[in-house]
């Protein structure tokens, strides 16, 4: 069910997820169409989170944006390109290449006593090789130490890729074009950020239409959501993801669409990364529970990275 | 399973049928030896990438035939390097053909059977009658039909060839001669017909109807004639028209992914209706090419595939579901989004039709099997043949 409405308000709004955003020049959304896309949202009753610019909006937007409900993302939600030697907002998200994750991981783990919830957010999952898996699994166990003392203190800390999983018993993922739906400047519907990026520069060429050239809008604000194949973009259209447990992950349709080309298909890169942060959150919730910080529910010792490999057996 | 590793030629044919399927042909994509021999290579040094116990290599086009030196030469190739590898492969491979015959009894091709016989399977294919034959399958520059052309190698062929088989593919035009093709192909030595309806939208209004009555002809004509003992034609199978179970019988139909193609450019597909001369509306789905090797992220989503997940609920909860066909090339051709998850199902009304015809037929046969007294001597021999795949 559709929850959130997310509001490019520029085309240079900060990219705060997976996919970089390549455009560089400001085009700031319509007044009118702000209003539109605000009253939609009320309509249909969605939590608008609306992604800011690095730019001071003109006055009147700023008496629009406050007619509702709303986060701000990039001023209440802070997005970093890099590790920040301190931080000033509770609620933060890091975007990071892997090997930078791993190189700054002592860095990451002295932001966590700073913060209310961190989210790491990885711009190079494509390019995860599996001679990384060591270091990546170092430096979960280095965030790890660092989250048990935390709770030891009282705190409950949130490190997306590590305590998500703790409290999870099903999946939650990103759900671009099932729980949230981007709206762009232009005044039409994207699954998400990066969808709107792409019909922009044409990254990808094969993101959900026939064509090329073709659009990758799923409606207007005139003509409302026309999501093609909606029901690919739910779990239970997902062979893999269905059988899964590792309930923290994206499952970024973007990356699927542009690593497998079929957008309810992810990627080894995207699994193994997943995985190894499930099995690093069981690890900590094992030691958590030892010690009665916490009663999660049990995470099984699995022996595989990839769903894929053991598809047969489900 | 055996896998099927297919070199697409040519893409040059002597003809331009009215069906075909591959929108891009044309004269200057042809396979170099080079681009062949490096595909081998590549699959025969990767055997982790292909486990199966045995292999077909087929070549097809265009029309393969039309580039049979190169085709000597790669199959020489395999021979070898099978027997150097001490590959498992060299115990159970074939090469294997679909042609449509015109050069059939050439010299050289005649050379080539020749010399690899035992591990030989050619299907030439022909319509049925002259008037059938030549509605679609004409001479790309004279229009003229081939009929003729074809015929004259039958009997050769089937004395080579005691499996002899054709394939038949339906269109909406078609339809009217179905019974009096089958038959005679089946007068023409050919007793294997494997017959169906093509995937892509293309049937008017009523064609189910004059279909079923084509096949309730042909039922008719089989059985009175005594034809059905030492006659096959896909249409009738006792198995299709029953439901399937969402659970145990989730299996996809189509055998792409598990299958490789290879291209002139030496690209590779997850099959042969992936790669862009025969798309319509969608970029060439490739996996990866000789240089490469195989990007193994773009297979996972063939290989996840299953029929519940690609099927709308009509499909899942139909009565008659067992044997309906899809082809994944048709359905990613034809989805709104760039997914092979979302099945076509032109072939709907077609599949329910052929459905009663096939009905009909058993009910027919078995009832004057036991006047006869000859019912339990048939089930007892009969052969299990499971629905065609492609
Ligand atoms: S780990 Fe892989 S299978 Fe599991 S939810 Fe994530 S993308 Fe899907
Ligand atoms: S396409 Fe039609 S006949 Fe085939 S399974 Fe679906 S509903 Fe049944």
């Amino acid at each position: 069910m559709l929850q959130y409405l997310v509001i490019l308000l520029d085309d240079t709004s900060v990219a705060y997820c997976h996919a970089e955003n390549p455009l560089k020049g400001r085009n700031l959304i319509p007044l009118e169409t702000l209003k539109k896309a605000i009253l939609f949202g009320m309509k249909e009753n969605l939590m608008i989170q609306y992604v800011y610019p690095d730019y001071e909006l003109p006055e009147e937007y700023n008496e629009v944006i406050e007619s509702i409900d709303h986060v701000k993302i990039g001023r209440d939600v802070a997005v970093y390109n890099e590790v920040p030697k301190s931080i000033a907002t509770e609620n933060v998200v890091l975007r990071l290449s892997i090997a930078d994750f791993i190189a700054k991981q002592y860095d990451i783990a002295a932001l966590l006593p700073q913060v209310t919830r961190l989210n790491i957010c990885l711009t190079d999952i494509e390019s995860f090789k599996d001679d990384q898996v060591e270091d990546y699994k170092k430096a979960l166990a280095t965030l790890n130490a660092v989250l048990l003392n935390l709770y030891k203190s009282g705190k409950q800390p949130q490190l997306n890729i590590l305590t998500d999983r703790l409290q999870l018993k099903e999946m939650h993922n990103c759900g671009a074009g099932d729980s949230n739906i981007t709206l762009a400047p232009n005044g039409k519907f994207y699954l998400c950020p990066a969808f709107y990026y792409d019909e922009k520069m044409g990254i990808s060429n094969r993101l959900n239409h026939h064509k090329p050239s073709s659009e990758r809008s799923v409606g207007d604000l005139e003509a409302g959501l026309q999501i093609p194949n909606p029901q690919l973009l739910k779990l239970d259209h997902a062979p893999l993801c269905r059988i899964c447990d590792a309930y923290h992950c994206n499952r970024c349709i973007w990356l699927n669409q542009k690593m497998t080309w079929d957008n309810n298909t992810p990627s080894h890169q995207q699994c193994v990364l997943a995985h190894l942060e499930r099995n690093a959150a069981r690890d900590l919730l094992l030691k958590l529970k030892e010690m009665g910080l916490l009663a999660g529910e049990e995470i099984k010792q699995i022996d595989y990275l990839d769903p894929f490999d053991v598809r047969e057996q489900f | 399973m055996r896998k099927i590793i297919t070199f697409i030629v040519t893409k040059d044919c002597q003809l331009a049928c009215k069906y075909c399927y591959l929108v891009g042909k044309n004269t200057n994509e042809r396979m170099s030896f080079e681009t062949a021999k490096q595909a081998i290579n590549y699959i025969l040094g990767n055997e982790n990438l292909f486990p199966n116990e045995s292999v077909a290599f087929e070549f097809i086009g265009g029309e393969p035939f039309l580039e049979i030196d190169l085709i000597d030469k790669i199959c020489d190739y395999i021979k070898k390097e099978l027997y150097r590898l001490n590959h498992r492969w060299f115990n159970d491979y074939v090469f294997g053909f679909t042609t449509n015959g015109l050069n059939y009894g050439s010299e050289k091709i005649q050379r080539f059977i020749e010399k690899n016989k035992s591990h030989l399977n050619i299907g030439i294919t022909i319509d049925g009658t002259k008037k059938k034959h030549d509605l679609n399958r004409v001479y790309k520059n004279s229009g003229k039909g081939s009929y003729d052309d074809v015929v004259k190698n039958i009997p050769l062929y089937v004395t080579q060839f005691q499996q002899a088989n054709t394939k038949v593919t339906i269109s909406s035009a078609d339809i009217p001669y179905i019974t009096e093709s089958v038959l005679h192909l089946y007068e023409l030595g050919i007793h294997t017909i494997h017959i169906n309806c093509v995937f892509e939208n293309v049937w008017k209004d009523g064609d189910d109807i004059l279909f079923e009555s084509q096949l309730v002809q042909l039922a008719d004509a089989i059985i009175d004639n005594d034809l059905y003992k030492n006659h096959e034609c896909s249409f009738f199978n006792e198995k299709i028209g029953k439901p399937l179970d969402p659970v145990l019988r989730n299996n996809n139909w189509c055998g792409s992914g598990k299958m490789l193609s290879i291209d002139a450019a030496g690209n590779f597909y997850p099959c042969t209706r992936f790669a862009q001369y025969s798309l319509r509306d969608k970029e060439a789905w490739i996996i990866g090419n000789i240089h490469d090797g195989i990007d193994k992220n773009k297979l996972r989503p063939f290989l996840t595939l299953d029929r519940c997940t690609q099927s709308t609920p009509e499909c899942i909860n139909c009565e008659v579901a067992e044997g309906c066909a899809w082809c994944q090339g048709e359905n990613f051709d034809a989805a709104k989004t760039h997914t092979v998850f979302e099945r076509a199902t032109a072939i709907c009304k077609m599949h329910k039709a052929r459905v009663r015809a096939n009905n009909y037929y058993w009910n027919k046969l078995y009832r004057k099997l036991e006047m006869e007294g000859k019912r339990e001597e048939f089930e007892a021999n009969k052969q299990d043949i499971k629905p065609e795949i492609c």
